[in-house]
């Protein structure tokens, strides 16, 4: 099932997420994360789409799997936050 | 003395041309092969760029921009969908370790918005840098600015609006329901000013320009001497226009 959001990130841009979601499991199966934000490498955000398949669709789960790939790799996120990308992933669910 | 740095300008580039000059000098750059470089630029055909995260079909209607002759293109840089017409773009290219320039992006920001802010009030506009990555006068937007860090390089580029149509602007994106398209043009306009609009009268790229070669040097302290690409660059940018900026891969993205 292919789930939508749009989420402005308060004091920061605009977050757009397209993910492809497995009932059977509730886990994403693909994620694909777009916006008007800026993130420091570039690169590093199909890394976090890449490393959120198959992820577990439960906030506190993805907060600290996205809060760690952050640190990993040493990714700047500007316009964007962790809380606010975890927020704006958890609107698609159904 | 004051260090000299390089200044570009290339008139009337097409989008993928623009965007392969702007990466080919932040390889030039990184390789220790050139001095840091501001450019000063247009495009012809007009075009619109969208930010490196944005979706192309998402933000873009694509048919649109075909009917009216309009290019689109991904940039390296994130950030959102610029219509390029009647403005003047800049990009500065310079080492991340250069005295300059901070280690602190949002500060970079601010430091490099300066000499745009410095330019204009050379034109007796007073702007001020609205955070993340905005110029504004008396609260509206007259630049948008988006930079990258690659190969421990900045690459910063951004626009000052001479000119606004932000009718056209709109007919070329996309808007999430055609029953507020109205309302989101006159908010637009509300939120968007242009240099003719500020000053009552036609301004030229060229004087433009020239107040933004002041811009620069006042704010970084160095002079800016005109120089054309190298040999390499214009090779460098013609395989990155070809392999990135004018493909479908490229562009089509996410």
């Amino acid at each position: 099932m292919n789930l939508r959001s749009v989420y402005k990130i308060p004091d920061g841009k605009l977050l757009k997420i397209s993910l492809d979601y497995n009932e059977r499991n509730n886990s994403i199966e693909s994620i694909n994360i777009t916006g008007d934000f800026f993130a420091h490498p570039e690169e590093a955000i199909e890394i976090l789409e890449d490393k959120l398949k198959d992820a577990r669709f439960d906030r506190l789960f993805l907060r600290n799997k996205i809060d760690s790939i952050i640190k990993e790799n040493n990714l700047e996120l500007i316009g964007l936050n962790v809380e606010g990308l975890t927020h704006g992933i958890m609107l698609c669910k159904p | 003395m004051n260090e000299k740095w390089r200044l570009l300008i290339t008139k009337d580039r097409t989008a993928y041309n623009n965007m392969a000059i702007d990466w080919a000098v932040l390889k030039a750059s990184s390789n220790g092969e050139v001095q840091p470089t501001v450019r000063f630029y247009t495009w012809k055909p007009s075009a619109i760029s969208i930010g490196y995260f944005q979706s192309l079909d998402e933000e873009i209607d694509l048919n649109k921009c075909k009917k009216h002759g309009v290019d689109y293109v991904r940039r390296i840089t994130g950030g959102g969908a610029v219509y390029h017409e009647h403005e003047l773009t800049y990009s500065i290219v310079i080492p991340e370790n250069h005295p300059q320039i901070s280690k602190n992006i949002m500060e970079s920001y601010g430091c490099i918005c300066g000499a745009v802010i410095k330019g204009l009030s050379q034109l007796g506009i007073e702007s001020k840098y609205a955070p993340i990555n905005d110029i504004i006068v008396n609260g509206k937007k007259i630049s948008g600015n988006a930079q990258t860090r690659k190969s421990k390089t900045v690459l910063q580029h951004g626009t000052v609006l001479i000119d606004v149509n932000v009718e056209k602007m709109f007919s070329l994106l996309k808007v999430p329901n055609e029953k507020i398209r109205d309302k989101m043009i006159s908010d637009v306009k509300q939120r968007l000013i242009s240099i003719k609009h500020l000053l009552g009268k036609d301004v030229s790229f060229d004087e433009v320009a020239n107040t933004m070669k002041k811009g620069f040097e006042e704010e970084f302290n160095i002079e800016l001497v005109e120089g054309s690409l190298t040999e390499k660059e214009i090779e460098d940018a013609e395989i990155f226009e070809k392999e990135y900026f004018s493909s479908k891969e490229w562009n089509h993205k996410k």
